[in-house]
Formats: C-alpha cells, structure tokens, sequence
C-alpha cells in the first residue's frame, strides 16, 4: 500500500544515492498488454469500454481524481484521462490493487450516504460536499492510493494512458527532449554571460 | 549490435580459471583484468543483458516495478537482533542485470582520501564500535583511481581538498548547472570551498563514446547514449573481445562448492529456466555487492565450513555500512530547469574530516542537486507542511518544478558489529533459498553528521538567495543504496574476512571484491573505490593465477 511514508522515503532516498518504490512489482507481458491497450485507445475516437471498472466506479474514481488535481484556469487530471491510466494499470500491471481499491471506493460511498442520507454516489455529489469528504479522508490509506495514482497518471509517460498530449508536463514546464545543450536554466545562462 | 560480438561460448562443464559471481561495478573491472591477463572467465549475473538502445525514461517501470532491481519482498529487516525480522520495512537498492549498479548509478566518483584509511590511527578508537584502519593506504590506491578514471572515463577538476593525484582527470567537468550556480554563490558567501563534481559520465566523446547529451535521466536509469561509464559498455566488452571470457546473463548462483581441501571447486547456480548447474573452476571471486556477497557466503555452508565459506573469524556479514544522507531544498525566483543534464555539478567537502569540536564523529560533503523527474516531484518534491492535493497544491507544484533545487549531504556510516546481513530463518526467496535479513541501526553519531549538514544546507541555500528553503526530517535509515563492510578487508583473519589481496583468509583460491572489502564507507559515494580496489584486486589476482599462487 502506498502511503506517505513511502513517498517520504522516495524523496528521501531520491536525491541522495537511487530510489524506489514498490507500487507492484509488475510482469513484462502485462506491461505490454497495457501499453498496447493505450495505444489502441489513443487511436480510437470513441473510448473504449472500461477494462478494470464499471461506469458507475470510473465515474466516481475521476471525480475523486478531480480533486486531487483539479481542473481550474488551467486542464487537470480528466483533461490528462488519469482515468484511463487508472482503468488500464488496474486491469494490467497493478491488477493485485484492484480489490483494495475498490473496496476503499465503497467505504467512501457508505460514508457519504452516512453524512448525506440519500447519496449514493460520490460522483454525484455536488463539488463542495466531494472536498469537504475528502478533506476528512485524506489520511486513509484508500485516498493515499488515489492521490499516488492520480500524480503518477498525470505525470508518467503518456504510453500508460494517463498524461495525454503530455499535458502534465506542460503544466509544470518540463519540456520533453530526448538530449539538451546548456544553458539549461535562467541562472548558468546569467553566469555565462557574466564570462565565468 | 550483439550478434556481432565475438564472445567465447565455454562447453558446458568445461572448467576455467576463473569464475567471477557477479558483473557490476566490481565484477566487470575483474573480468577484463583476468581475461587480458590470458585467463579463462566465466562471469554468472542473475540478471538480464540489456543493451543500451533499449534503456527508457519511464518513471513507472523504474522506481515502481523494480523491473531491474531486487524484489523489495526479497528480504527482511529488523532494527536490532532483538526485534523480529519483518519482510518491507526497509528497502536495499541494487540492479540485477548485466553491468549491475554501475549503469544505473548517479554516477558520482568521488575517491577516498588519505584520511579514510587511517581514520582509527588519526582519531583513536570511538568505543563501541570497529573503527578500524585498512590494510592499504591511499597511496597503494592511487594508480588504480587512475586507472579507473581513465580507463572507463570520468569528468573533473581537482578541488582544494583533493588528495594527489599522478595524472589529471581525462575528460573536464560537465558543464554547470543553475543548481551548481546558485550554490558556488551561496558557499563562497559563507567563506566555503566549491568545486567540479567529479562523475563517471562523459563531458566529451571518449573511447568511441559519445558525450553526455544532458537528456537528465541519470539517477536509476541507464545511459542509452553509453555517456555514463558502465563496465556494460567499458570493460566488459573488452573482457569479451579477448575470447577468453564468457558473460552468462540469468544465472543466478546459489553456492560456492568446496572440495574436502577445503578449496573451492566452482559455483552451483540456477539458470534462465531455475535448472540447476554447476560450473568447475580453478578459483572464484565474488563480486555481488556488500549485501549478496556475505549472503552468498553465508548459504555456501559444507563440513568443512559449517559457518558459511571462508567465515571463521565469523564477521561476514557484519559491520554493514549504508552512508549517511540528509537533504534540503530552495526554490528560487526564476527557472534553474534542474530537470535537464546530470544530477550534480558542484559540491564542497569543507566538512569533509571528523571534527571533535562537533561534539561526534564523523564527516561528510555537500552537493548540489536536482530531484526533478516529474512524477516524483509531484509525490514528494514540496515541502511537507504544504497542501498534497488540490487546487493549492497544484498551483504550488506549478510555481516550484522548475525552480527548486537540493543541497544534499553525504556522511560517514561508523561500522557496527550489530549491523549485519544474515540468513533469515524463515523467509525464503523466489528461489526457495533463505531471504536476506538485514539487522541496520544508525549511530546516534551517523544521525548527528546527517543533521549537521542539513543544517549547513540550509545554510548555502539561504545565502544563494532561496525564497524559501526547507528540509526533510533526518530520520533512521529505510532505503540504502551503499552497501559496505560486510567482508572486511584486513591483515589478522580473527578481525577481517579477506587479506589486503582480497584473498579469503580461510580460502586460498577464493576471493571477494566489492563494497564488502570497504573498512570503512567514506563520505558518501563508494563506487571509485570499489573499482579501484577492483583494478587493483585484479592485477594481484592475476599474478597469482600466472605464478601458480592460488
């Protein structure tokens, strides 16, 4: 299970020496169904039908994805398809997750008809009332695991399906190229022209 | 490209002279100095080969399907022997494939200094622990960190605290960084001494090798340019084209066999399809790494070696040592775009020599650093007491990716007795072998060097002119990617497992090389010593084997 403390670890272990993680460990040929899948779906015009989920779970799975990278004056996770991403690892390489996750989606459904009698669905409930469910959430090992697949879906090459037209990365302007020449930022470019 | 190779296939049962267990950092050095030596090779990797135009960017099958590391569940771990060993709670780094961590190594080079052998001599002992002196001294070192250097290509400039070299770098530093910028501005503020990062990657072409293409996927990822010096694409080859040394990828060894001497025969290993063989040798080195070499020792049990092989002074496995590490970051007003070139560009080793007015032992550098793939800066790349989601948060993430930067610090680990890989009683691996089991607790010293240079971090950073500056709780070790210590180099075999040849004390015909043999860890970046100690490990071995010393 994802959490924050393996995220912590990640970082910690990141920047000093190599890091992992061990979201699954994943088979080669699962890997390339899932690759392939993505690849059909980028081609296809009308989405394919869910692989991992229902209707009902992908719709609530993207509107809890779409707090936690929202859609403002800027696109967010359903302009990138997290979904998509989500929907195909779980029926790929991260099939072992599925059950967890599906089984932290209907606590959180409970939850919500338990707050408001008479909902059924998160996706169907009105924006404010989704945050505010979260926002009481956020430490359950379930939202970890959204908020883990939601970043590594807006983030991760688009080929798993998440990341569409590499719309994460121009987001947070990291421009995808194969090779670089220096000057790479504002700052050794200043320092050259300097003549150090 | 690989069929074109001229690589020697030896008959099955066929005995050589040397099997080498193992192909990374050390392994492949070892290789190539037996095989141009005249000798005969087969090197076993539990891993794949890979070849360079195959290695990806993809965060995904790197950091979370350890597609090329050991399985996390592969092991347990304990604080102490007297906690129960539990598989995931700590994470030991390494990459199964041919060419091992030295193609996915961040490619820091930094050599030992003279003090880092003599350190017990200088400081005394520090109770509680084995501080201990090497059997070497720097200088016996020296000709093989050049050698290294440019053999397999290193880029740098000597800084202020260098210790002396015989020749020069081959290849000038890489180009800086807005990181390595900001923080010469910042150390020179406070009176300290930056300098060049030295690194293992090309900053020209070398050797037929391109120079490094600044693509930004160094830590964890292979080169496809072949711009880092991996023994993959340096030595190894050059063991092979001598047509006596065979690389048997997906061989996954399970025993060094011994006869009733007492002297080992060769190694008993599974292959692709898990089907046991066995491949005759007239003598063996190990060169797994600090934490599967011991382990391969410990499960080469016979009667002649109840203990584990060559495990009389019953030290191996202990005195396991990872390198302290700490980290801050800063953000800063424009774009610094750390995700583009390698990792680091400068560094400083001012607090480099323990120090007692410290009030604790241990040293350690600074450098300047980027932690900017995109998905794990999105996981873990803000400060803490920020927003992890929503609209805050992605507005923040927004602001910070391209202009945050890290000054990391790099420290001592003291070598402790209790600190150890063992066998796990009951766990077994996904060969039905025993599970490693690693027992790791810092000393409050190793955490007290960690904290400092965080502080000190902290420091440069406010002086390069950081917005904003912020540092990850130092806490005990959970993921280490230097293993160290576990097969002691030394000249009395009660208090060390090999001699200063790296020959078994208890073995005539078997030798370890790799981060096992280190004394004690350095300040950080192990892999020039290791492959030093390898070059060097190699010439002896070789004359042995000529003057029928083995």
């Amino acid at each position: 299970m994802i959490d924050d403390a393996v995220s912590r670890r990640v970082f910690l272990a990141a920047s000093g020496t190599a890091f992992a993680s061990a979201w699954l460990a994943a088979d080669a040929g699962d890997l390339r169904a899932s690759l392939a899948h993505a690849a059909r779906a980028a081609r296809s015009d009308v989405l394919l039908s869910w692989e991992a989920l229902t209707p009902e779970q992908a719709a609530d799975l993207e509107a809890i994805a779409a707090q936690i990278f929202p859609s403002d004056e800027t696109p967010g996770s359903r302009e990138a398809h997290v979904i998509n991403f989500l929907d195909h690892s779980l029926a790929t390489w991260a099939a072992p997750q599925r059950e967890d996750l599906i089984r932290g989606l209907d606590e959180l459904n409970a939850e919500a008809a338990r707050h408001w009698p008479g909902a059924s669905r998160f996706a169907l409930l009105a924006p404010k009332r989704q945050l505010e469910l979260l926002r009481a959430q956020d430490q359950t090992p379930f939202f970890q695991q959204m908020r883990f697949a939601t970043l590594v879906g807006m983030f991760s090459l688009p080929s798993y399906g998440g990341n569409a037209g590499k719309l994460g990365w121009q987001l947070i302007g990291f421009e995808d190229r194969p090779a670089w020449q220096p000057p790479f930022g504002d700052y050794d470019a200043e320092a050259g022209k300097d003549g150090r | 490209m690989r069929s074109a190779r001229r690589s020697v296939r030896f008959r099955p049962g066929a005995t050589v002279d040397f099997v080498v267990v193992g192909s990374g950092a050390a392994g492949g050095i070892i290789a190539k100095e037996l095989a141009t030596a005249g000798l005969s090779v087969v090197v076993l990797e539990q891993g794949p080969r890979i070849e360079p135009e195959q290695f990806e960017h993809d965060e995904i099958k790197t950091f979370f399907q350890s597609a090329l590391q050991n399985p996390p569940a592969g092991f347990t771990f304990r604080r102490t022997e007297s906690d129960p060993a539990r598989p995931g709670q700590i994470q030991l780094l390494y990459h199964r494939l041919v060419g091992g961590g030295s193609v996915m190594f961040t490619a820091n080079y930094w050599r030992f200094r003279e003090i880092d052998f003599v350190e017990r001599t200088h400081l005394g002992a520090v109770p509680g622990t084995g501080l201990a002196d090497w059997p070497l001294r720097y200088r016996d070192l020296e000709p093989y960190y050049t050698k290294a250097e440019w053999e397999l290509g290193v880029s740098g400039v000597p800084g202020p605290f260098d210790p002396p070299r015989s020749r020069p770098y081959p290849l000038p530093p890489l180009p800086v960084k807005s990181s390595g910028v900001l923080f010469e501005r910042g150390a020179r503020a406070l009176g300290l001494h930056p300098q060049p990062a030295p690194l293992c990657i090309l900053s020209q072409p070398f050797h037929g090798r391109p120079g490094c293409q600044h693509c930004g996927y160094c830590l964890g990822f292979g080169c496809e340019f072949r711009a880092k010096s991996s023994t993959l694409y340096t030595v190894i080859p050059m063991a092979e084209a001598t047509g006596r040394c065979e690389v048997r990828p997906n061989s996954y060894v399970r025993k060094i066999e011994v006869d009733s001497r007492g002297r080992a025969t060769g190694a008993t290993y599974f292959d692709e399809n898990k089907q046991e063989r066995f491949q005759p040798a007239r003598a063996v080195v190990v060169c797994c790494n600090g934490a599967e070499t011991p382990r391969l020792l410990l499960l080469s049990t016979s009667n002649q070696f109840p203990n584990g092989l060559a495990n009389s002074s019953g030290l191996v496995g202990k005195y396991l040592m990872f390198n302290g590490y700490s980290t801050a970051s800063g953000v800063f007003e424009r774009p610094l775009n750390e995700y583009k070139s390698v990792m680091a560009t400068r560094l400083l080793y001012d607090f480099y020599e323990s120090d007692p007015r410290r009030g604790f032992y241990g040293g350690g550098a600074l450098d300047a650093r980027a932690f900017v793939y995109p998905t794990m800066f999105a996981l873990a790349g803000l400060p803490q007491d920020e927003p992890a989601w929503g609209a805050d948060y992605k507005r923040m993430l927004r602001d910070y990716y391209t202009r945050t930067m890290n000054v990391d610090g790099h420290s001592t680990s003291l070598p402790l007795e209790t600190n150890t890989i063992s066998l796990d009683p009951e766990v077994k691996d996904a060969w039905g072998l025993p599970a490693m089991r690693v027992t790791y607790r810092d000393h409050a010293d190793d955490l007290a060097m960690m904290r400092f240079l965080q502080k000190r971090a902290i420091e440069v950073l406010e002086a390069a002119g950081a917005r904003r500056t912020w540092g990850q709780p130092v806490q005990e070790t959970t993921l280490a990617a230097h293993l160290l210590g576990t097969c002691r180099m030394g000249n009395d075999p009660r208090t060390s497992v090999i001699d200063r040849h790296h020959r078994a004390h208890d073995v005539r015909n078997l030798f370890m090389c790799d981060g096992s043999s280190l004394v004690t860890g350095g300040r950080g970046q192990p892999t020039a010593t290791i492959q030093a100690l390898a070059y060097r490990a190699g010439e002896h071995i070789a004359r042995f084997a000529r003057g029928r010393e083995i």
